[in-house]
């Protein structure tokens, strides 16, 4: 039972560019998530009895199935209706597709939390529609939702480690393969879980504080 | 189509590994909720180092990714030499996974338990243990019942990932299929519809022991 | 302002119920020695000397914050007295003196050893909602006393019969009445077999038409000699029932004595002025 603290000596560039791809996958797939997330929101909440049926029906397949089926689908299934992707574009297009049904919800939420009368006040007082959600439901909805966005960003980081199977270069990836050459599974494993435990710790750290930021700034 | 015929040549497989994956998420939540108990005890005892060591089970499976919790209970139990299959270090790792969860569930349910009716137990004689076995704990899990539920639809789409640690459970299942049939779409997509019609299953149940067992609330 | 002397005509009865009761000088069931007690820089309860005798009936009364719950709760040990001592049927209550002269809290396990014999009645009741009225009796027994679950059944049947809800064993406390769960509290701690009582306001949360149905159960348990002591604002229960009425004002008893001498011969102002306020509220028609 040796415990070999030296595996990772000589790893150091291949570490690196694992951990700036589990970057790179969680940033843009958040991104796109959110603003994809935002359109369907909208639509579940403003939109036409059709175009609501079918969001809602997106919505709760996309949060009824696991993660690493939808990515099979689009990774391995996506070749037979034309959708040929590399890893990289599949997994953050999966996380994109997955992340914007929960922040679907998160959004329509937070919709439907603004009393209605100010919304009415505000058209009374001759706003638009696009007025009123830009000025009046928006800013007020952010902080409402603020911490429940914060949490499924984190989640989404954590989500990252799934591209791995799909071969997609993220850290656990690049870790597992270090493993797999040097044998010292639980050593890697080890440093790999402590690795996401600080940066999931970190987030959640920096969330909070924007969390205290934003309320303060609200309620003056 | 041919599409529909190879799914439903398969079927029964399918089906096969999809009553395994339910069970299995079950019996996961059944023991993550007594671990889950245990922690929320910790949380709440007097002595500081108990109460840090729950805060820091919970931060740690709740922040560390769950594939790496898996391929980590995988690679460690063998290392200091316990060998089990590989279904039993699957189900040990979700349920640590799901205790974590579940502990900060109950923690809500216990803080809207009065503290008068701890008391009311102190007075009649009973002992630490006994409350938190007979009073505290029993109202808190039927106080967040739709909560817990919610965990086990949760635990259910995660036990897709034991798939990678080599047990033959619904997502490996339809691999293995879709590798030797080559159609993946259809495979898949069959695949996600059964976690549909599970998760169904489990809402359903879920309202059923909430009707029955839900507390009602004065 | 009425300077006469004017007696505060609450009705004292012409029979008492505690008419020739035992009032032997054994040792005292329940004794307070300069009991205190601080929350922070607040003292809300201050040096209070007590002593209760076997089969007594002892009233607290007194305004809103004058500590008379927080007494109360030492006598239980539910708040950790800072100085003084509770001696609870000649025992040190909560507390071990050690052979230097220093304090240590006993353990858990001790204190639930001497709380044994006391049994306690809450405002709130804190029935637990998850069993029926024949579980919270039934729990404690089996627990605590460790009888079988058939002995502890029989039991509890007897105890909620005594105070009139055999008819509502199977019901949850979410179906009954305030004044029902109660009773249901009353019968949970006495299927214990407490040597004394204590009753921390056991009608103020109740609507005024199901008060009646509480005291009578606590008018028979003290008839049948129980040890009590009741924190109340029910000074007809006091005048009636009490063999002993202290009245509190902030955190000290500022006067003891039986029912006569607190209610119709009262000469202290601050008490005159609470048992006016307490007239003026309760008789409607003079």
């Amino acid at each position: 039972m040796i415990f070999d603290l030296f595996v990772f000596a000589g790893s150091g560039t291949e570490i690196l560019s694992g951990l700036l791809m589990t970057l790179l996958t969680w940033a843009s797939g958040t991104a796109l998530s959110l603003a994809l997330g935002l359109v369907v929101s909208v639509g579940l909440v403003f939109g036409s009895r059709a175009l609501r049926m079918l969001l809602r029906g997106y919505v709760e397949v996309i949060r009824g199935t696991p993660f690493l089926v939808q990515l099979f689908i689009l990774y391995f299934g996506g070749p037979y209706i034309g959708l040929t992707l590399d890893p990289v574009p599949a997994g953050v297009l999966g996380l994109a597709v997955y992340g914007a049904a929960y922040f679907a919800e998160i959004f329509r939420a937070g919709f439907l939390a603004i009393p209605s009368g100010q919304i009415e006040a505000a058209s009374i007082l001759g706003l638009t529609r696009g007025q009123v959600v830009r000025r009046v439901q928006f800013p007020q909805m952010m902080v409402v939702i603020l911490p429940a966005l914060i949490n499924m960003v984190i989640i989404l980081s954590k989500e990252t480690t799934i591209l791995s199977i799909i071969t997609v270069p993220e850290l656990t990836f690049v870790v597992k393969g270090i493993g797999t050459r040097t044998f010292a599974f639980v050593e890697t494993l080890l440093a790999l879980a402590l690795g996401y435990w600080l940066l999931v710790e970190a987030t959640s750290a920096f969330g909070k504080a924007l969390e205290q930021r934003i309320a303060s700034h609200l309620t003056r | 189509m041919g599409a529909i015929k190879v799914v439903i040549q398969n079927l029964p497989l399918l089906l096969q590994a999809a009553m395994m994956t339910f069970i299995l998420s079950l019996v996961a939540t059944a023991i993550g909720l007594v671990i889950g108990s245990l922690i929320c005890i910790l949380r709440h005892s007097k002595r500081r180092s108990l109460a840090r060591a729950g805060a820091i089970y919970i931060s740690f499976f709740r922040g560390v990714p769950l594939l790496v919790q898996l391929l980590l209970i995988y690679y460690f139990l063998p290392f200091i030499g316990i060998d089990v299959p590989s279904l039993v270090a699957a189900v040990a790792g979700l349920s640590l996974c799901t205790a974590a969860y579940l502990a900060e569930i109950l923690r809500g349910g216990l803080l809207s338990i009065p503290v008068g009716q701890r008391e009311a137990g102190e007075m009649l004689g009973l002992s630490k243990a006994q409350i938190w076995r007979r009073l505290l704990l029993p109202q808190a899990v039927r106080l967040m019942l739709p909560a817990i539920v919610s965990e086990v639809t949760l635990l259910l789409k995660a036990s897709s990932l034991i798939s990678v640690i080599g047990v033959a459970e619904l997502t490996r299942t339809g691999q293995n299929i879709a590798a030797s049939t080559y159609r993946p779409l259809e495979i898949y997509t069959a695949i996600g519809v059964i976690y549909l019609a599970l998760n169904l299953l489990l809402a359903a149940g879920g309202g059923m022991m909430e009707r029955r067992f839900g507390l009602v609330r004065q | 302002m009425n300077n006469e002397t004017t007696p505060v005509s609450l009705e004292t009865p012409h029979f008492s119920i505690n008419q020739g009761k035992d009032h032997a000088t054994a040792t005292p069931m329940v004794e307070l020695r300069s009991v205190s007690k601080r929350f922070g820089d607040l003292a809300v309860v201050k040096s209070v000397d007590l002593s209760v005798r076997k089969s007594e009936v002892v009233c607290l009364i007194g305004p809103s914050g004058s500590g008379k719950s927080t007494l109360l709760r030492c006598m239980a040990f539910l708040e950790a007295y800072d100085e003084g001592e509770v001696l609870i049927e000649g025992e040190l209550l909560g507390y071990r003196d050690d052979a230097k002269g220093q304090r240590h809290r006993i353990s858990d396990r001790e204190t639930a050893r001497m709380r044994r014999n006391i049994g306690m009645v809450f405002q709130q009741f804190h029935l637990w909602p998850h069993m029926t009225a024949l579980g919270n009796v039934m729990e404690a027994l089996v627990l605590v006393r460790r009888q079988t679950r058939e002995e502890a059944r029989v039991v509890a049947a007897r105890t909620l019969d005594k105070v009139g809800l055999a008819a509502k064993a199977d019901s949850y406390p979410a179906q009954l009445s305030g004044g029902q769960q109660q009773r249901v509290a009353i019968a949970r701690s006495l299927a214990m077999d407490p040597h004394i009582m204590l009753f921390d306001e056991p009608t103020s949360s109740l609507d005024p038409e199901l008060v009646g149905e509480v005291l009578a159960v606590m008018k028979d348990l003290a008839a049948e000699g129980m040890t009590m002591i009741v924190v109340t604002h029910e000074m007809g229960f006091a005048a009636q029932v009490g063999d002993t009425v202290a009245f509190l004002d902030h955190g000290e008893i500022i006067a003891r004595g039986s029912p006569t001498d607190i209610f119709r011969d009262q000469k202290h102002p601050r008490i005159r002025q609470f048992l006016q306020n307490y007239l003026d509220r309760n008789a409607f028609w003079s």
